[in-house]
């Protein structure tokens, strides 16, 4: 569990953490409500035999019991989108509302965006941004088969990204992702601080530009699937301070057990609104990892 | 003319609504209610369907859904279309039983009969659109994307009859 143990000091029952970060993820999926209700959806999967469970917190995810649900008719039929179950989060907080104009910075490839677009019900504007290339493709793949029409996507460098003005933004920022590694375990072979410091970088960018992007009384949510605090409440408390116009709102889902994020770490004073800030471990939801921070611009 | 002005101009260019919902309507006897707040563009040989009636000003890979080819002799709706808009068609439409739905979703041809007319139609199975099919003299063909297509061996499992509509 290399690059763990420097988190024994901020997580509780940090024991029963490196045991859920060695269990395998359970499979789950999001009920696409552009094509389907739940209802149907469930009904479907019973009379196919497929066993789940859905979520108490969330009334569109559920776990199943099968080894390769993207071989599933409700997939290629874009009923369902295979998604890990807390990832969901950062949609639900950013809440947009049908027929607003909202910016998914770091979209691809595409779980999020696909749910925003369920959310505002294929009203509005929903612009799908990512810089790489090579992650379009999959991006557009799953806009497509999800039928989403007010999806726009672009390619820009997040940091530069063209003046305009957006209700919500959504900041799902590339990281060292520790938070995945029970979907792939050398991420956290992989992580360094010089690589954590080396995305706080380009973090601090692309939040400080989301802040620009955002109309008076918007929305910015920003979210990683990293524990290191240098990739999290370091980026938000720095664009806050740089930013004297934005705040930080309380994040909170019912039902989703978490923790605050951190006032301080190993010696940087961060803030104490930082604790409005919510981090998701593991052992906590049978999950993977996920840090949210929502920004409210005046 | 600015550079970045062309730079960003769209190659998306807005079609008349009318000419496409009545195409839809034509065919499927989809009504027109069906598309209301849905606005129309062409760029090069498709129809792409969007929520807004105009393209904001940015350099955009795509734009909404890819609606409608028109590279063959007859305009050809995408599944992913279909999937959408098709559950509202009232001809042209084809329902699978279970044995044909297995063929059609690993991308295979099958002879069937069917009151449709040769072209391209609705494809569904237990009441939901799986895409879209191209009917000729009595041959139903898949047209779902190469991609989606879901073989042989996980398909049965997959599929059951019943009817949850």
């Amino acid at each position: 569990m290399e690059g763990l143990e420097r988190y024994r000091g901020i997580v509780q029952d940090f024991e029963r953490f490196v045991e859920a970060m060695a269990a395998p993820l359970p499979v789950t999926a999001r009920i696409n409500t552009l094509k389907t209700d739940r209802d149907g959806l469930f009904c479907r999967l019973k009379e196919a035999k497929v066993a789940f469970w859905p979520f108490s917190w969330y009334p569109f995810g559920f776990s199943l019991d099968v080894e390769k649900p993207g071989n599933l008719i409700e997939n290629l039929m874009g009923h369902i989108h295979v998604q890990e179950e807390i990832s969901m989060a950062s949609p639900i907080i950013l809440a947009p509302k049908p027929g607003e104009r909202v910016l998914d910075m770091c979209a691809a490839p595409g779980s999020k965006t696909t749910q925003i677009a369920s959310i505002m019900e294929n009203r509005g504007l929903l612009v799908a941004n990512d810089p790489a290339n090579n992650r379009v493709a999959s991006l557009r793949s799953n806009c497509e088969r999800a039928g989403a029409i007010n999806v726009v996507v672009t390619r820009y460098d997040g940091r530069r990204f063209p003046s305009s003005k957006f209700d919500r933004i959504l900041v799902d920022a590339p990281c060292t992702g520790q938070g995945m590694a029970r979907k792939d375990f050398s991420v956290l072979g992989r992580w360094s601080l010089k690589r954590s410091l080396g995305l706080q970088r380009l973090q601090r960018g692309l939040l400080e530009r989301a802040t620009d992007l955002v109309k008076p009384g918007g929305t910015v949510v920003y979210s990683t699937c990293t524990f290191a605090p240098e990739e999290n409440e370091a980026v938000v408390s720095w664009v806050a301070e740089r930013v004297p116009q934005i705040g930080i709102g309380k994040v909170s889902i019912p039902g989703l057990e978490s923790s605050p994020g951190l006032a301080e770490w190993n010696g940087h004073i961060f803030g104490d609104e930082m604790k409005e800030c919510v981090r998701y471990y593991p052992h906590q939801n049978d999950t993977g990892g996920f840090f949210v921070a929502k920004l409210i611009k005046e | 003319m600015s550079q970045s002005s062309l730079k960003n101009r769209s190659p998306f260019s807005l079609l008349d609504r009318a000419a496409v919902v009545e195409l839809m309507e034509s065919r499927f006897g989809i009504p027109p209610a069906a598309f209301e707040n849905v606005s129309f563009y062409r760029r090069g040989r498709n129809v792409w369907a969007f929520s807004l009636p105009e393209i904001p000003n940015l350099r955009c890979e795509s734009v909404g859904l890819r609606f409608i080819s028109v590279r063959g002799r007859v305009p050809k709706p995408t599944t992913y279309a279909l999937q959408l808009f098709g559950r509202f068609a009232t001809k042209n439409s084809i329902a699978l039983s279970t044995d044909q739905a297995e063929k059609f979703i690993a991308g295979e041809g099958q002879r069937l009969d069917a009151e449709v007319e040769d072209g391209y139609v609705v494809v569904s199975y237990r009441g939901d659109v799986l895409g879209c099919g191209l009917y000729t003299r009595g041959e139903l063909a898949s047209q779902l994307p190469k991609e989606r297509r879901i073989m042989n061996e996980v398909r049965k499992n997959c599929l059951s009859d019943g009817d949850c509509r």
